[in-house]
């Protein structure tokens, strides 16, 4: 970890994106999210970092209502995109998750073509109107995800057969070919080799030009090189939420300081 | 760890024996015994498994494959106008009025002509016209009521030869066999080798068996499947029509969209319960909704399409359910996370990805329906049928048999050439069930080779 170039590192002060309020989030009976505050700002990347099963990972999915699909799963508290209550009975999640995109922890390509997997946001968003311009955005998608000189020759193959890290890249592409403005990655790259992952890390310093990024993981190195804040979730608590050279250098909580010196998680 | 106390108790160990690795161990000797017996007794399982497949296989090959052979007679007859048209205005309708009685004797002079011209002598030889088929006189009289013109001439005709002359062709019926037997002489069966020697009786292939209708008991040689295939058929058409909409319909919401809750529970507990009710059970539930209660007609294709339906829901349901849950999750995650809405996750990424799973499930369904005999009998396709049905739609409400019907029907009847026909029938069932097995396969196959 390199923790000079932590503490130079400048954070422009922008604006807030998502702003969550007393956020508590139910599996039946269990409380797995308790009275999480956070304010996530635009063209930032957010690190949530915290031991196996603490919530960070639950808390994400709230970010774009992933977790309707969970039948047991039950959100309470106020979760505002730009102003607006996400929960709000009238927001469709579709529409929604159009504007928060996500990527998961294990690369899930469909089970189509590369370019299928690009252009299916778009797509069923009509984004686009015609092929050429499919394929414009496909190719910028692509471009953006840092794999177009890789699958250019190959766009018509599937994406399946693709390396690890090349098919979570590919989805990073995917996430991105739909213009969303918060980018919600879930251990991005838990399953990446460190030259992949490296890559997805680059990836996601560029992305921060765009879009706000929150990312889950389990490494703190990785939260350390590529955000700019950071969430430290325990046992379903936030405990600590700042800039993150101070919560790395210089952490307010005892907890905090525990898990980063490797003494909890 | 463990502490040093709980070692105590231990036996002691002392210094580990040497072990050779070119010597097994009793321990890895009787572990290999064990794995040797079980792959033993697979192969036996596999082996009887297999022996049963190629008895069964063998048996009805054996009996019924001469059923596609059938002994043919060709004769010349003439169509004398004295008997045939009366008035001599070549009417059909007063044509008509000479029914097949009128015919027969037709036929018996020119088969007494042939022997004539054949120099045929035989000792005790009577009614040499009975090695003709009794379907001969029916078939003569159609012909001349389409071709009325050829009345006065001399036509040459192919007759099917009487069920115990194509028996003795076939090796059934012996010169024993027909002592004791009053539909035919020793006599005749003479002047079948000598009609044979001369050219006049010939064996060919069979279409009629798969053309033709059934025929009475009394003419087995008449008896085809033509009836019971296309009621089969129709009665397939109608499975597949209603049955894979409704199934893949009713899987999908249950397994993607419904609830879960008491009633979905109560429904799928219902659905597996359905699959194991015993068949003859939806013949009886048919019997009264669809003939009793609707008003539908007996012996229809489509009451049998409806009540192979019913039967076959639950196999279908079952098995698209269990194909929609092999699909990873993840891949509903992924269409969820770039915003596809519920529908479009199904209808875009996992449906394709159940359609393998989905149509073997179905060919399968079908593959059970279309060898289903005890619901049919309740509904009377069980009835004798001689008149083809229409085509679709109308020929759904026309009387038909089915195959497995068919074959129980003969499996009934006394003369013992009907065993041939039975068995026959089971190989024309058969082979449908192997086309239906290999379209599944290849549909899978294209499927899945995709990716």
């Amino acid at each position: 970890m390199n923790d000079m170039r932590l503490t130079e590192r400048s954070v422009d002060m922008s604006e807030v994106k998502i702003n969550a309020r007393q956020v508590q989030v139910f599996y039946g009976d269990t409380h797995a999210i308790k009275d999480v505050d956070v304010d996530i700002e635009d063209k930032t990347v957010t690190a949530f970092i915290g031991p196996s099963g603490c919530g960070k990972s639950t808390f994400l999915r709230c970010l774009n209502r992933m977790n309707d699909t969970i039948d047991v799963a039950r959100v309470e508290g106020d979760i505002h995109l730009d102003g607006e209550d996400i929960y709000d009975a009238k927001v469709d999640p579709v529409q929604l998750r159009a504007k928060v995109g996500m990527v998961f922890q294990k690369p899930n390509p469909f089970p189509k073509s590369i370019y299928d997997n690009v252009a299916y946001g778009p797509k069923i968003h009509g984004l686009a109107r015609g092929k050429a311009e499919l394929d414009e955005i496909v190719e910028k998608a692509l471009r953006r995800g840092a794999i177009w000189d890789e699958v250019k020759d190959r766009l018509q193959e599937p994406g399946t057969g693709l390396s690890g890290g090349q098919q979570q890249r590919l989805c990073i592409a995917r996430a991105v070919a739909t213009e969303p403005e918060v980018l919600l990655m879930d251990e991005p790259c838990s399953a990446l080799d460190p030259i992949a992952t490296a890559q997805v890390e680059e990836l996601i310093d560029e992305l921060r030009q765009n879009y706000s990024v929150v990312i889950v993981t389990h490494s703190m190195q990785q939260a350390a090189r590529v955000s700019q804040k950071t969430a430290f979730f325990h046992l379903g608590y936030l405990v600590e939420y700042g800039e993150t050279g101070q919560i790395f250098t210089n952490p307010q909580d005892k907890r905090t300081e525990s898990y980063i010196t490797g003494r909890i998680g | 760890m463990s502490d040093i106390s709980a070692a105590d108790d231990l036996p002691e160990a002392g210094p580990k024996k040497k072990t050779s690795l070119l010597a097994q161990d009793t321990h890895t000797k009787k572990r290999n015994a064990a794995e040797a017996r079980f792959k033993m007794y697979g192969l036996i399982a596999v082996s009887l498994g297999l022996l049963a497949l190629v008895l069964l296989v063998t048996s009805i090959l054996s009996n019924g494959l001469s059923a596609f052979q059938q002994t043919y007679v060709v004769l010349q007859v003439e169509l004398p106008e004295e008997t045939l048209d009366k008035e001599g205005n070549r009417n059909r309708d007063e044509m008509a009025r000479v029914s097949t009685f009128g015919y027969s004797p037709l036929i018996a002079a020119a088969m007494e002509a042939k022997v004539a011209e054949l120099g045929i002598e035989i000792e005790g030889l009577a009614n040499p016209g009975d090695i003709v088929s009794k379907e001969a006189p029916a078939q003569l009289r159609n012909f001349v009521l389409a071709n009325p013109e050829a009345v006065g001439s001399t036509v040459e005709f192919e007759f099917l030869a009487n069920g115990r002359i194509d028996g003795y062709m076939k090796d059934r019926v012996t010169r024993a066999t027909a002592e004791l037997d009053k539909n035919v002489t020793p006599a005749q069966l003479d002047l079948t080798d000598q009609l044979e020697e001369a050219g006049v009786l010939n064996k060919g292939f069979n279409w009629a068996f798969i053309t033709a209708p059934d025929a009475s008991g009394q003419r087995p040689e008449a008896a085809g499947l033509g009836v019971a295939i296309i009621g089969s058929f129709y009665m397939m058409l109608v499975v597949l029509i209603l049955a894979l909409p409704i199934g893949v319909a009713a899987s999908i919401y249950l397994e993607e969209f419904a609830p879960k809750n008491r009633w979905t529970d109560l429904i799928e507990v219902n659905i597996a319960n359905l699959a194991a009710v015993p068949s003859i059970v939806f013949g009886i539930l048919g019997l009264a909704i669809f003939i009793n209660f609707a008003g539908l007609p007996q012996s229809a294709p489509i009451v049998g399409g409806l009540v192979l339906t019913l039967m076959t829901l639950p196999t279908i349901i079952i098995a698209t359910r269990a194909s929609l849950k092999a699909v990873p999750p993840s891949i509903r995650e992924a269409a969820l996370g770039v915003g596809a809405s519920k529908m479009q996750t199904v209808f875009h990424h996992v449906l394709p990805l159940a359609a393998p799973g989905i149509l073997t499930g179905t060919i399968i369904g079908l593959a059970q329906a279309l060898g289903e005999t005890a619901p049919l009998l309740l509904i009377g396709m069980v009835a004798f049928v001689r008149e083809f049905p229409a085509g679709p739609p109308e020929g759904f409400f026309d009387p038909a048999s089915a195959l497995p019907v068919q074959v129980y029907n003969w499996t009934q009847r006394s003369d013992p050439a009907f065993v041939e026909r039975a068995s026959g029938a089971i190989i024309v069932l058969l082979v449908f069930l192997v086309i239906m097995n290999a379209i599944a396969i290849m549909l899978r196959r294209r499927f899945e080779r995709r990716w």
